[in-house]
């Protein structure tokens, strides 16, 4: 027997194993977003159909859920309705939509087919998309009432994944 | 219907791949010749399920049979019959089982092909085989099963990844990689059966070298059409990322030409037997890495699957094979006595030992930049990610000094060489290095290592040429026509050299086109309104105009731009966004307009109205990638075409002394 292949190789063997099963199970799409527990990028932007604009300082108090989406995004379609029907049961939450890269008449279109509960806002130049570091739709902003960030949820939400971010919002 | 018979299939493989594989390993251990042609019965069989499995799935899927799973995920009615067909391995659990159809019929033509020789070995390899067989087989049973049924089933289904759909690479590039993963398993086997015989005899080099050559050929090729199809589809300009699926496919690749360095050594001088077989496991461990990397959810890549519960089973598999093979080479290395030994440093055999060391420092290199995010997230918790600075900069000095053995080591005779004839061999070629070097600074190179590069790719490609040009030569002196003596030195007598000298002229233009693609390129990013214009590189840009189109999977919007040059046409170019029903983010397709100095590349950045960011790139030489690589692989093949029958002589093996031309 060859005990420096043997030792050598349980060594190699050994860590990448180790390093492979420790890598296991997380998602590798999820990236840390450097804006949980700061203060939420302010944006004033104007609301599809109404037209008034709404400012994110206006909604201290109360805890927020910021959506950013788009009506050319498959699974925007997928949460949708899961959006509207939480917003419709919690009264003490405040839901915003934010569109990128994308036109009102589509919006419009989009809204009134699937339904609507809640102010969307258009984000005209993705300004506002871009200081939240958006890298795709949808990707979801949970504000506690203080205005701090307190959760960020990347891809299509589910009634528990809204719940469970929201709770930290809450605390 | 359809699921229940393939899942019958699917369990027939799993048993046959199990009994095959113990009797294979039995008949090894008994030496019995009627327990070998058993285990060969069951590798066919096992083959012909695999195939008979594939069949049933494509079945399916053309038919769109929407109750089985796998077809309601990927299957669709709208999408056009090539991508229904090779919708097979766009996703999960149908690349697993494409995965067992290559290795199904892998076994049974090398099983066929070795039917009647190396009867020492076969067993052995035969059992090995089987074992991983039975292993992907379990995979397709259980955790990757594409065959579940779906209760209720849908109409249409989403069709599979938009990525995969919209370049015709799509269609040829995982099979080649799937050929080339796959055969790994092959010398794998070999290497397996040479361990547990204690013994790696001259006659049995042959098959091993074949069944290395052969997924070497598909992977090299492989790995290109992957750069290519990254060029050609992802707009952002480049051909290789050091994304870790990327460098998956590059850790066997090196292995494996490394292997197939040392083999020839091992060929010429008897040694190096141990470290021969301890890179073909290396190269077949590695595709098993690859497999997890792509499969696990470990690793962010465009490559990977969706997440998915295989990876903890492809790691179990992953350990038991790294604990198998280092418990076999520690317990039989060292019963692979060496037939010979080295007699110089400054020798090719020499040569091979240092490009073998630095392939292997390149692997380590590769795979350390690709695990090293993961291991600061297991010991730190925090998050990071290794780039290009760190692979440029360790890979491009390992690279060059790669490219310089392939000058210097085909350059020196074997065994040993005087002062006198080390130097007649190594100094003329310096004049054509000198030469390409001096043109490649009067057409505005700078970089030192591109300058680098230059002088060793014209030394390596005097040498080369030098070469191949040698039997050639001596047969001219004896007398023989033109004709008959091009003919009988390159392609019949010394196929295998000649193969062999075609390879690496294909990767001196490979090392040059890379340096200087990546070097020598420039780019500009500029907004255009409609009618504007912009000149860059040589070249007048005018954007005349966006168009939108429909298809049923995808929105583009497609971009004109007229080009010219001196105030001629040259050619319009439309590049497009796309924007696909099922993805978060749009995608951009660029335009490419080719020319053998190189690729002028226009990509869009955004479109806004009659805005136009726009991305243009000139890069030059980088087309000669392509081809030189589709060259490396042809000399590949070359070298692989095997000579005619010949009559044996049985002879001890350990007094025979082949002459490897002939042997080729």
């Amino acid at each position: 027997m060859n005990r420096t292949v043997l030792i050598i190789g349980i060594i190699i063997v050994g860590a990448i194993v180790f390093i492979l099963f420790a890598g296991l199970g997380k998602d590798p799409q999820h990236i840390d977003s450097p804006l949980v527990g700061r203060q939420a990028p302010p944006f004033a932007l104007r609301a599809v159909g109404t037209g008034e604009t709404i400012d994110l300082e206006s909604l201290r108090g109360k805890p927020v859920i910021v959506n950013f989406w788009a009506t050319w995004c498959g699974p925007c379609f997928e949460e949708h309705p899961t959006l509207v029907a939480n917003a419709r049961n919690l009264p003490n939450v405040q839901f915003v939509g934010i569109v990128f890269n994308d036109t009102d008449d589509k919006i419009m279109r989009f809204l009134a087919e699937r339904g609507s509960a809640y102010p969307t806002l258009l984000d005209a130049n993705g300004k506002t998309a871009i200081a939240y570091g958006v890298g795709g739709v949808p990707e979801t902003f949970f504000i506690n009432p203080a205005g701090k960030i307190v959760a960020k949820f990347e891809g299509p939400l589910s009634t528990e994944t809204l719940q469970e971010n929201l709770a930290k919002a809450l605390r | 219907m359809i699921p229940t018979l393939g899942r019958f299939i699917i369990l027939a493989s799993v048993l046959v791949a199990t009994t095959g594989a113990f009797i294979a390993y039995a008949a090894g251990a008994k030496r019995s010749p009627e327990g070998l042609r058993w285990s060969q019965r069951f590798a066919y069989l096992f083959a012909a399920l695999m195939v008979a499995a594939t069949a049933v799935m494509e079945y399916a899927l053309i038919t769109h049979d929407f109750s089985v799973q796998y077809v309601a995920h990927v299957g669709s009615i709208e999408v056009p019959m090539w991508v229904t067909i090779v919708s097979l391995w766009s996703s999960l659990e149908g690349s697993i089982l494409f995965w067992g159809f290559i290795l199904g019929i892998y076994i049974a033509v090398t099983t066929w092909i070795n039917r009647n020789d190396h009867q020492e070995y076969m067993p052995f390899a035969i059992g090995t085989w089987l074992a991983v067989g039975a292993f992907f087989s379990f995979l397709i049973a259980g955790p990757a099963n594409p065959f579940l049924t779906v209760a209720s089933p849908p109409l249409d289904g989403p069709g599979p990844n938009p990525l995969l759909q919209n370049h015709l690479l799509m269609i040829i590039h995982p099979p080649m990689l799937y050929l080339g993963y796959v055969g790994m398993t092959i010398p794998f086997g070999f290497a397996v059966a040479a361990l547990l015989r204690g013994r790696l005899g001259q006659s049995f080099l042959r098959p091993l070298r074949a069944s290395l050559l052969l997924p070497w050929v598909f992977l090299t090729i492989a790995i290109m059409l992957g750069g290519w199809w990254a060029y050609e589809v992802l707009g952002w300009g480049g051909y290789w990322a050091w994304d870790p699926v990327e460098n998956a496919s590059l850790l066997p690749w090196l292995t494996a030409t490394a292997a197939l360095h040392s083999a020839i050594v091992l060929e010429r001088r008897g040694v190096l037997k141990g470290w021969t077989v301890t890179l073909i496991q290396a190269s077949f461990l590695l595709t098993i890495l690859g497999t997890f990397m792509t499969r696990s959810g470990v690793f962010n890549s465009v490559h990977s699957f969706t997440q998915s519960a295989i990876g903890p089973t492809i790691l179990i598999f992953l350990a038991a094979v790294l604990l198998f093979s280092v418990a076999l080479l520690a317990f039989r290395i060292d019963s692979l006595e060496a037939d010979g030994q080295l007699d110089s440093a400054v020798s090719r055999e020499g040569m091979f030992l240092v490009n073998n060391l630095f392939f292997v420092v390149l692997t380590f290199t590769v795979l350390i930049g690709t695990c090293f995010p993961l291991i600061v997230e297991a010991v730190k918790g925090k998050q990071m990610s290794v780039g290009r600075p760190y692979f440029d900069t360790m890979v491009v000095p390992i690279g060059t000094a790669l490219l310089f053995l392939l000058g210097v080591g085909p350059a020196l005779p074997w065994g040993k060489a005087s002062k006198k004839e080390a130097q007649r061999a190594l100094l003329p070629p310096l004049i054509t290095g000198a030469i390409v070097l001096i043109i490649g600074y009067a057409l505005g190179v700078r970089n030192g290592w591109t300058l680098l590069t230059l002088m060793f790719g014209g030394y390596a490609a005097h040498v080369t040429l030098a070469q191949m040009w040698l039997p050639f030569r001596q047969r001219l002196k004896k007398g023989d026509s033109f004709g008959s003596a091009l003919v009988d030195t390159q392609l019949r007598r010394g196929r295998r050299r000649f193969g062999g000298y075609i390879v690496h002229a294909g990767a001196v233009i490979v090392f040059v086109s890379i340096a200087v693609s990546s070097t020598m390129r420039s780019q500009q990013e500029v907004t255009l309104n409609r009618g504007q214009s912009t000149t860059f590189a040589g070249y007048t840009v005018t954007f005349m105009g966006t168009e939108e189109r429909t298809e049923p999977h995808r929105q583009s919007t497609i971009a004109r731009f007229n080009i010219t040059k001196g105030g001629k046409a040259v050619t319009t170019m439309e590049p497009r966004m796309n924007q696909y029903a099922a993805m978060r983010e749009p995608i951009g397709t660029p335009a490419v307009y080719s020319t053998l100095a190189g690729d002028y590349y226009v990509s869009i950045m955004n479109l806004q109205g009659d805005q136009a960011g726009v991305l243009i790139i000139n890069m030059p030489m980088v087309g000669w990638i392509w081809f030189s690589v589709l060259m490396m692989g042809a000399g590949g093949l070359i070298a692989l075409i095997p000579a005619r029958r010949r009559t044996y002589v049985v002879v001890p093996e350990s007094d025979v002394h082949i002459d490897t031309e002939v042997v080729a």
